[in-house]
């Protein structure tokens, strides 16, 4: 099954993701309708850890702990493409899912598929329509750097163990320049900041 | 194989729709003394608030007919007959069983159990009930309500009829909300911001000692401090408890194996059940529905394959519903206590042996998932959880992950 892998050091945190995102989940399918939007629902979130930054959303866990932990029948696993999807529909924003997520990965607020006007769970669902249509998820469409990658779960895994591995013996990182030149200026702009000024 | 399960709520369910996953094609029967398809105690208080009855079954309202179930329902099981292998009904009705799965749940506890011969008082517990209170707040046109009792069903009752519109005032004779789920300063917390938010009249350290009724019809209630109010609605949310009178002569639960066997032919899950606690060892009923819904696959596993084992319960729970502001904790509250506040939040930890003991987290969810796995795999967390706790942007987990280490950290 294919999944979006997330390689952190690519990330530059454009937010390009986040973007297009918004864009995909929302009604109106376009940027202008989702700003000033409250409803707007954004599933991936790009966090900034110092001067390293990277998108986190839904792992689609196997087996999931909030799939296992929905007392509602909200959440549910699509055998195809093995996406964990949240029906909001269903949904009674009881947490017991954000509640056994380690990654975080679950928010709440009222959203447009809110339907009784109280906030919903919310949270990646793989982009599943566009996947079945063989499109690749939103957010990996917009990644400009590389950074979201969509591919199969078991290749990827091994082209990362193979990979750590030449990167051992190597000292090879395989980065593209520019991106170690923008990681490196990244490094001592929080080198400086830390340095109290 | 015929299998009969005494029950047709949430671990129930799970077990037939495992049953069937796993392939077995054998006869099922479920007895149950409500007459609806498998309904979700956690949604029907939503009901109650006003959303559609249909999203209480959260296994479909089809659920008999789609997994091939004899229901016999509106007709308690009084009796399991373990040495014929049947259980009686209080129709009178006889069922034989090859294997039986007994997931009876709980019932409301009173102390004083004529008060629900009057109109306008009831319990909080089943669909029934929750029908019931929907038919009496529309044909009566109420307007306010009195709860009985603040723990989690106490607190449910209250913010869903909040959330209809009703005036609440909530009676608890703790010094907090959410005695069980709390220590004293969280629920404190708790209870303080809970009355901000929604305006409800919390009534701590206070019971209700007597109603008033006219007619057969309830008018007024008395607190045990003297002081009268009239109301029209009394919610009786004070405490449950276990229905295993019908296989085990009493109400303290059903003793269960690692297999969620109580008896060779016999499997037991959910809040009936008494497990072991996955950390503590301690054995107890831990009722929540994952739990539930893990026992009741292991037993569905077991007599399917012969095979598995549970891993024991966690008494992990959460309390966010009607209202954005979530109240979760697990554990014991006994140790070295770290706690960290700001604004709507307040979090405790626990600490025993460099390990969480127990924890306390109200007002917001964002690393409640990252304390409990820390919780459950028993990492020596005494050196970075006064970090974790206070992390401003509240990414410790993905800090540890990257090995970044918070520059403001002392």
């Amino acid at each position: 099954m294919k999944r979006i892998f997330v390689d952190y050091k690519k990330c530059l945190a454009c937010k390009a993701c986040e973007t297009a995102c918004a864009v995909e989940h929302h009604p109106g399918h376009s940027l202008l309708a989702t700003l000033c939007d409250h409803k707007t629902q954004v599933n991936v979130r790009v966090l900034g850890i110092d001067h390293e930054a990277f998108p986190l959303s839904c792992r689609h866990c196997d087996p999931a702990d909030c799939l296992n932990a929905c007392p509602s029948g909200a959440i549910s696993r699509d055998q195809e493409s093995g996406a964990v999807l949240l029906d909001a529909s269903l949904c009674k924003a009881c947490a017991m899912c954000a509640m056994v997520c380690p990654f975080d990965a679950i928010s709440f607020k009222v959203t447009h598929r809110s339907q009784y006007n109280r906030d919903v769970a919310y949270k990646c669902d793989l982009c599943n329509e566009r996947i079945k249509e063989g499109k690749k998820p939103a957010c990996v469409e917009a990644c400009h750097s590389g950074a979201l990658v969509y591919a199969e779960h078991d290749s990827m895994r091994g082209k990362h163990a193979a990979k750590s591995l030449r990167t051992y013996l190597l000292g090879a990182e395989g980065m593209p320049p520019h991106i170690e030149l923008f990681r490196e200026l990244r490094r001592k702009e929080f080198a400086r900041r830390r340095g109290g000024e | 194989m015929k299998v009969v399960t005494v029950g047709t709520g949430m671990a129930a369910a799970e077990f037939v729709q495992r049953l069937r996953l796993e392939g077995f094609g054998g006869e099922i029967v479920m007895c149950s003394d409500e007459g609806f398809a498998p309904y979700s105690p956690c949604v029907i208080p939503f009901y109650l608030a006003g959303e559609p009855l249909k999203t209480v079954y959260w296994k479909g309202k089809d659920f008999y007919d789609r997994y091939r179930v004899t229901p016999y329902l509106s007709d308690p099981v009084v009796e399991v007959d373990t040495e014929r292998r049947l259980v009686r009904s209080a129709s009178g009705r006889n069922v034989t069983y090859d294997r039986l799965f007994f997931a009876t749940g709980t019932r409301s506890w009173y102390p004083r159990p004529e008060w629900l011969e009057t109109m306008g008082v009831f319990g909080f517990k089943t669909l029934t009930d929750m029908m019931a209170i929907d038919r009496y707040i529309r044909e009566r046109n109420i307007k306010k309500a009195v709860v009985f009792g603040g723990g989690f069903i106490g607190v449910d009752a209250a913010l869903a009829l909040w959330h209809r519109g009703l005036e609440i005032t909530l009676v608890h004779r703790n010094t907090r909300l959410l005695s069980q789920m709390t220590d004293e300063d969280g629920g404190q917390f708790a209870t303080r911001k809970l009355a901000a938010k929604t305006g409800i009249d919390i009534r701590l350290k206070t019971t209700v000692s007597e109603i008033v009724s006219a007619g057969g019809q309830l008018t007024a209630i008395e607190f045990s401090n003297g002081e009268r109010m009239e109301t029209s609605l009394l919610i009786v949310s004070i405490g449950v408890s276990p229905n295993s009178e019908a296989l085990c002569g009493n109400d303290k639960g059903v003793a269960s194996n690692e297999q969620m066997l109580a008896d060779p032919d016999i499997y037991t899950a959910g809040d009936v059940a008494v497990t072991r606690h996955a950390v503590t060892g301690e054995q107890g009923i831990f009722a929540t529905y994952p739990n539930a819904m893990q026992q009741a696959r292991i037993a569905a596993r077991h007599l399917v394959h012969g095979d598995g084992s549970f891993g024991g319960s966690v008494n992990t729970n959460v309390l966010k519903k009607h209202i954005d502001f979530p109240i979760v904790s697990a554990g014991s509250f006994e140790g070295e206590a770290i706690t960290r506040q700001q604004g709507d939040i307040w979090r405790r930890v626990y600490m025993k042996d460099g390990m969480i003991n127990g924890y306390i987290i109200v007002g917001d969810t964002r690393i409640s998932g990252f304390i409990y796995h820390l919780y459950l795999s028993r990492k020596r967390v005494d050196k970075s959880i006064g970090t974790i706790l206070s992390e401003p942007r509240h990414d410790s987990y993905y800090r540890g992950m990257l090995g970044i280490a918070d520059p403001n950290r002392n």
